[in-house]
């Protein structure tokens, strides 16, 4: 149980590192004084602070005062944070401590620190006028990639796949002589035409597997998944011209029914137990049992916000399951009668106001805080409802139709809620929900 | 175009065609015109018309004996007047590229006829393609009344210019009863004036009223015309009798894996002589070799090394033999469950298909468990079009079985529930016949008595020989859809013609890229050149004017003035057949329609329909699952070429099939198009549908 918490836990976290380090890359500061301090879990406190007193040494001779004094507040500010850990992290530390400008133009103080959910390799110091994020980015790759090469008789996909990113990094397609239609010409010459070209082909694949999965001469993918749907895969996994050092990381080879994206998608779901340790092969499970629950009509499921935050308040949700770029609002207003309305806006509403007016009174109410992600929300507040909290993507098959098909947001109940009485109101004009007949 | 194009261009969509033609410059306009139908007739005298006697207006195609098209353009620029003979090779040339028929004058009667369906719907909707269609119903009309000339001469002044009108009229009153000797000149003559205000409301896109009070009359005569325009097209193209090639039939072979499908079409091939003695020892050699001995059959249509070692069909195989009754395209589809796509683009040719049963012991339980190939190729087969299934229970010989009744009855009854349930007639549209591929029993000659006494009714190619032979749309629009292209000294490609005629130094349209494209060659299955090709026959070209890598399977040669829709968006109903959990918007799968494989994704679910009263609901599902029918907007990442099912049954019926299996079947209701042409097409079809009354 406790373990499942944790990757739960851990996948939060990732999320909001993820959101961190997005907003960091896009904030600019004033002159080179943003600083970025990363440190492997190996070095010390102590030399850190020592390193940051020289710099402090060094900064004071900068020559502009601005510049100087910028640097010297930032590297003092530093100081002070890393003041707060008495010993080093074991995954390492990370620091950034700056002056940002907001986009009113205004002046701000950042300073974040956080210790990063898998041991960091990287130890950086840089004063510039921006925040290096770089190391982040690598850390939150997944380190399994795995490649896939998708090939039958009309062409070739080369893919990987890493966390939840599902990438198609070359594909082509190859005219290869069909099995019948040429009148005039000897079988042999026939059959003989047709295999110089089924061996060019195989070793134009093998070729490009190398371009793409062997780079400075190692191979660059955890694992390699042939597909396809006749005899070429295997062909090509038997073929001298398929590099060897490929073929010793070829972890499964599966039979799919069709080239291209949609071969790809197939393969990923026939190795999933290949590939079990990849985010996107998990989160394709979460929402196929999701989908399973509402097929088999167990009332166990809720979506859209509304049922969601319904089911939450009830402590039924087991795991929420919420799109990782849902890009949703919630607004805290205060009507005139001085209750506290919640509102949430999907980005296209925005620029409408109707939503924010008082029913009673006819004037906007009035805002209770920041406007703040439904996102956020749901991460901060997520543990209060019992609940787990799941990022998906849209990248699969299965995230795409629950992004576009529910809205991207759902949950998975531990018992049966019947929400369907809070949609009573549609049901009164359940009667002319169908048409006469078939002409609309 | 000719003047006599653009006068007919102006006069349908002149607000009311009877009293226009009142009007000066329509005087203008009956002049030319008579001047063209006089001069039709000299010609039509050429085709060695004149010289029949009034009950036999209608085969004036023996003067053609053969082949009328290309004998008829050398003889156009005789013509004496130079404008006329502009317009006429002109007509001949739309005619020619209608597909409606030859461009023998003769034909132009069949267009006449043939229009008389889409006339009144075609002059409306494609109102850029009327002076074409028009003209060839002006000859059609000019046709029949060669012989009724001097007397209808006097009528002839007001009936010109509504010519579009009184010509199908004429042609349809007249064609629906060739036999009647001397009677379809008056008959002509006299209906036609009197309906001729009726059908040029037809014609006049006025009010959708007059239409639809023409069309009640038009109706019936649709259905005739129909008929005898495709009889009179075959006539026009082959001559009136005997002249016209044996009826082409094309069969699938669909099946579990290892039912036998191969071997079976081997020993049809064997059986009818197709493959010579000689090549079938060297198959034997080989294969006893190989250690697979009782392959040998198969492999004349596994041709590959790959297919041959393994034993599993991996393409559709193409073949081809000959009766004394038909002529047989057999497209032997791969079993195995992961060439389903390949075995698709097989049934999408067929006209029938033969299903194979093996009836050894186990083998037939497997086929048809949930998951075997067995189901998922009688939906697909169904889907694809195939109207009649053959179900061949194969292996009668083997040792578990050794041509036991009960066996067979057993599998009959198993089996006859999911046919029906599939959507076939059991009565009209299924026949049992067991049979031994491998011994060749009771494929040809029917199993000897001695051996077993229980089996009735004909052998596998009597049936075949004897089967009612599917509806052949001769004179709509050319469809071909292309089920395999390469390259030869240019580029070929081979298809089945769904629809239309199609003639070399035919200029087509090479759909969706909007290729032209001219027909160098025709060939037929055994190689040989011949100068037209039929709906319904399996043919390879060689064109002209477009790289063989600009042409993909699934691309469709059409009719330039009529030519096939392009579309990324398209409405339909879907029946989701098998899936996992649940569908809902954004629901990727590959879709298959006639030849084509293309990747499609639901963009929405539009409506749902009510499984107890199949109502339509208002309100869009949210998602839907195994079992229902909806409706849903289809995205598809390229263009593709469809039409709605209701206009072209083969090529707006698809199926929808992800990870190996087929997870939806559906027919396309509406198409969304998005070329600049767009708003227009949507118009006429619109108007096509009141014509035709859906």
């Amino acid at each position: 149980m406790s373990s499942s918490d944790d990757i739960a836990a851990q996948n939060v976290q990732i999320w909001k590192m993820k959101r961190v380090i997005r907003w960091l890359d896009s904030v600019r500061g004033n002159g080179t004084s943003m600083i970025s301090l990363i440190s492997n879990g190996r070095a010390q406190i102590s030399q850190l602070s020592a390193m940051l007193t020289q710099e402090y040494g060094t900064a004071s001779n900068i020559k502009s005062r601005v510049n100087r004094l910028s640097v010297l507040a930032a590297i003092t500010s530093t100081q002070q944070r890393l003041k707060l850990y008495t010993r080093m992290p074991n995954n390492g530390l990370v620091l950034f401590v700056g002056t940002i400008v907001t986009d009113d133009g205004k002046e701000k103080k950042v300073s974040i620190d956080f210790e990063p959910h898998r041991p960091i390799n990287t130890s950086l110091y840089l004063c510039d006028n921006k925040f290096h994020t770089e190391a982040l980015q690598e850390l939150l790759e997944s380190d399994t990639k795995f490649g896939f090469i998708i090939m039958d008789g009309n062409g070739s996909l080369f893919g990987t796949l890493a966390g939840n990113t599902r990438e198609v990094i070359n594909k082509f397609t190859v005219d290869l002589p069909k099995k019948h239609g040429r009148g005039g010409q000897s079988a042999m010459r026939f059959s003989r035409l047709r295999d110089e070209k089924r061996h060019n082909y195989v070793r134009k694949v093998a070729e490009v597997a190398v371009q793409h999965f062997i780079t400075a001469d190692k191979i660059n993918v955890a694992g390699l998944v042939l597909a396809g749907s006749a005899d070429f895969k295997n062909e090509l996994s038997q073929s001298d011209l398929f590099d060897p050092r490929l073929a010793s990381k070829i972890v499964k080879i599966v039979d799919v029914s069709y080239g291209g994206e949609n071969g790809f998608n197939q393969a990923i779901d026939l190795s999933a137990e290949s590939l079990q340790n990849v985010k996107f092969v998990q989160e394709k499970k979460l929402i196929s049992r999701y989908f399973d629950e509402i097929s088999l009509d167990t009332g166990k499921f809720c979506f859209g916000i509304e049922d969601t935050l319904r089911a939450l308040d009830l402590g039924a949700v087991q795991d929420l399951i919420v799109f990782e770029n849902l890009e949703v609002t919630r607004h805290k207003l205060r009507n005139a009668a001085g209750e506290e309305v919640v509102l949430h806006i999907s980005k296209g509403q925005e620029d409408d106001r109707s939503k924010f007016i008082d029913q009673s009174t006819g004037s906007e109410m009035e805002p209770i805080g920041e406007p703040q992600s439904l996102l956020e929300w749901f991460a901060e507040n997520y543990k209060e409802f019992g609940a787990n909290l799941e990022f998906v993507t849209d990248k699969s098959q299965e995230g795409a139709q629950f992004v576009r098909g529910f809205g991207g947001v759902g949950g998975l109940l531990r018992y049966k809620v019947d929400l369907a009485h809070l949609a009573a109101l549609d049901e009164d004009n359940m009667s002319d929900e169908f048409y006469d007949s078939d002409d609309e | 175009m000719n003047p006599n194009a653009r006068s007919f261009n102006f006069n349908p969509s002149a607000s009311g065609f009877v009293p226009s033609w009142a009007t000066p410059p329509q005087a203008q306009q009956q002049q030319q015109q008579e001047q063209q139908y006089t001069q039709g007739y000299p010609y039509a005298q050429q085709g060695g018309y004149g010289g029949y006697p009034y009950d036999q207006p209608y085969n004036p195609q023996q003067g053609y004996a053969g082949y009328a098209p290309p004998a008829m353009q050398p003889q156009m620029p005789e013509q004496p007047q130079q404008p006329q003979r502009l317009s006429a090779k002109e007509q001949m040339e739309m005619m020619s590229g209608s597909g409606g028929g030859g461009a023998s004058q003769p034909v132009s009667l069949s267009l006449g006829g043939a229009p008389a369906k889409p006339s009144a719907k075609e002059l409306l909707e494609r109102k850029s393609d009327t002076p074409a269609k028009s003209m060839s119903i002006s000859l059609g009309g000019a046709k029949p009344k060669p012989a009724e000339k001097p007397a209808a001469a006097t009528k002839e002044a007001p009936k010109e210019a509504p010519k579009a009108a009184p010509a199908p009229k004429a042609a349809p009153a007249s064609a629906a009863a060739p036999p009647k000797a001397a009677t379809p000149q008056p008959k002509s003559a006299s209906p036609a004036p009197s309906k001729s205000n009726d059908t040029s409301g037809t014609s006049t896109p006025v009010s959708k009223s007059a239409i639809l009070a023409a069309q009640g009359k038009t109706d019936t005569i649709i259905k005739e015309s129909r008929a005898a325009a495709d009889a009179e097209t075959l006539k026009d193209l082959f001559g009136a009798d005997g002249v016209q090639p044996k009826q082409h039939l094309n069969v699938v072979f669909c099946g579990h894996v290892d039912a036998g499908k191969s071997t079976m079409g081997g020993q049809l091939l064997h059986l009818t002589g197709m493959v010579d003695k000689r090549t079938l020892e060297k198959y034997e050699k080989d294969a006893k070799e190989a250690g697979r001995e009782s392959w040998y059959l198969s492999w004349a249509l596994d041709s590959t090394p790959q297919e041959r070692e393994k034993g599993k069909t991996v393409e559709v195989g193409r073949a081809f033999f000959e009766t004394e009754q038909r002529r047989y395209t057999i497209l032997d589809a791969p079993g195995h469950k992961g060439y389903v796509p390949s075995m698709i683009s097989g049934a999408a040719q067929a006209d029938v298909a033969v299903l194979v049963i093996s009836a050894r012991k186990g083998e037939f339980e497997t086929g048809f468990e949930k998951g075997g190939q067995t189901r998922e190729h009688v939906v697909l087969a169904k889907t694809a079009g195939v109207q009649k299934m053959i179900v061949v229970v194969n292996k009668m010989d083997e040792p578990t079985v050794q041509w036991d009744k009960s066996r067979f009855d057993e599998i009959v009854t198993k089996l006859n529930p999911f046919l029906k349930g599939s959507g076939f007639n059991l009565k009209t549209d299924v026949t049992y016949i067991p049979v031994s591929a491998y011994s060749g029993d009771n494929i040809k000659e029917p199993v000897s008595k001695s051996k077993v006494d229980w089996v009735e009714g004909p052998a596998l190619i009597p049936f075949l020989d004897s089967m009612p032979l599917v509806d052949r749309n001769f004179s709509a629009p050319l469809m071909m859809p292309i089920s395999e292209k390469y390259k030869d000294m240019g580029t070929m490609v081979v298809g089945k013609i769904e629809s239309g005629t199609l003639k070399v130094n035919d200029k087509l349209t090479l759909m969706p890229n909007r290729d032209q494209v001219e027909v160098m060659s025709i060939e037929n299955e055994v190689d040989e050149p011949v100068p037209i090709a039929l709906c319904g026959d399996n043919v390879r070209l060689k064109l002209r004017g477009v790289d063989d890598e600009n042409v993909q399977v699934g691309f469709v040669l059409t009719d330039p003035k009529k030519p096939v829709k392009t579309v990324r968006q398209f409405e339909a109903q879907l029946a989701i057949l098998d899936h996992k959990n649940i569908i809902c918007a954004g629901y990727g799968a590959m879709m298959h329609c006639h030849t084509l494989a293309e990747e499609v994704n639901l963009a929405a679910l539009l409506h749902y329909y009510d499984k107890k009263t199949g109502r339509k609901s208002k309100k869009a599902p949210q998602f839907a699952k195994k079992g229902q029918k909806i409706v849903a907007l289809l995205e598809s990442t390229g263009p593709v070429c469809v039409e709605r099912f209701n206009d072209y049954p083969q090529l707006g019926r698809f199926t929808l099939r992800d990870e190996g299996k087929t997870v939806a079947i559906g027919k396309i209701t509406k198409l969304i198009e998005k070329t600049e042409t767009g708003e227009l097409a949507d118009v006429s079809t619109g108007v096509q549908d009141m014509a035709i009354n859906k």
